[in-house]
């Protein structure tokens, strides 16, 4: 089946056009390997986090630092752009191009709107005394979530670059593969904020 | 080739089958228990005690809707990345609880 496709061919059939190739197929599969290790790398950052997160050094707790409010509202902005991100798939396997390129955008500035949120409470926390310095606490929660901004970052920016790539090509059997794996990757993202907003910020107002 | 024409219109089936329906079921749901954590430990209702695996069933039950719904996990022909993932998953619950004990 691979052998009859050629990666610059625009696909006239609906379906899951990310595997349609065999370069795709591989693509999906190294993605899954990539993921698994990125899951020892953020279990190894929660470790650390969960066991230093009561070493503040006199500086704010928890417990004092933490507004759920501001939690929740990220939280709603990153689960809204998983859907989204998902909404964009299906209308590239419907080979609506146009549908797709309208969700990768929502997808892109409900991120943003994440990290805005983030950078907004992180400023706020270095201003309370809670610095990457400033206690065992500190180093261990700005590296936990700080890595997982750092990847929000970084999946905005490569959503942003595959539209514009879209928008010069066209949809074709190698493009299909690449947002394939942009979308994986921002529901990942997605996958380890449930577990920062359920071990770091509900897990330390409870205390 | 008819082999091709085939297989082509066996996706094409199965994606109609998907839709978005399923998806926006799978948002609601996560929305749904992201709000009864977070009410959980807003409204204190549960023992402080007894919080932890509460919490940690509702997260569970997300991230199965990610990885299954969202990320297409349970489609045919995707056996190597179950593998990766719970390989993934097993050394990361060892070294995150390793470094958490030690």
């Amino acid at each position: 089946m691979a052998s009859h496709i050629h990666p610059t061919d625009r696909p006239t059939k609906p379906g899951h056009l990310e595997k349609a190739t065999l370069e795709g197929k591989n693509k999906v599969m190294g993605f899954w390997l990539f993921l698994g290790a990125e899951t020892v790398l953020f279990a190894c950052l929660f470790g650390t986090y969960l066991a230093l997160r009561n070493s503040t050094m006199g500086g704010p707790t928890t417990q004092e630092l933490y507004d759920l409010k501001l939690v929740g509202l990220a939280t709603f902005f990153l689960l809204t752009s998983s859907l989204t991100s998902v909404l964009a798939m299906n209308a590239m396997n419907r080979l609506n191009v146009r549908a797709m390129q309208f969700w990768l955008g929502v997808t892109v500035l409900l991120g943003l709107a994440f990290l805005i949120l983030e950078i907004y409470e992180f400023v706020h926390y270095v201003h309370e005394g809670h610095t990457f310095t400033s206690s065992a606490f500190g180093s261990s929660f700005y590296a936990l979530v700080g890595t997982h901004g750092a990847h929000v970052t970084f999946g905005i920016c490569w959503i942003i670059g595959l539209m514009i790539q879209t928008a010069r090509r066209g949809l074709t059997y190698e493009m299909a593969p690449k947002l394939f794996l942009s979308s994986l990757y921002w529901h990942f993202i997605d996958v380890v904020w449930v577990f920062i907003f359920t071990l770091v910020y509900l897990l330390g107002k409870v205390g | 080739m008819s082999q091709n024409t085939n297989q082509n219109t066996t996706n094409t089936t199965s994606h109609k089958q998907e839709g978005a329906g399923k998806h926006i079921l799978a948002f609601i749901v996560m929305i749904a228990l992201t709000a009864v954590s977070f009410y959980l430990v807003m409204n204190n209702v549960v023992p402080k005690n007894m919080i932890l695996p509460f919490l940690l069933i509702l997260a569970a039950v997300q991230v199965f809707l990610q990885l299954f719904i969202f990320m297409h996990l349970n489609q045919k022909g995707s056996s190597y990345y179950t593998v990766f993932m719970i390989a993934g998953i097993l050394i990361a619950v060892i070294s995150g609880a390793g470094i958490m004990l030690m």
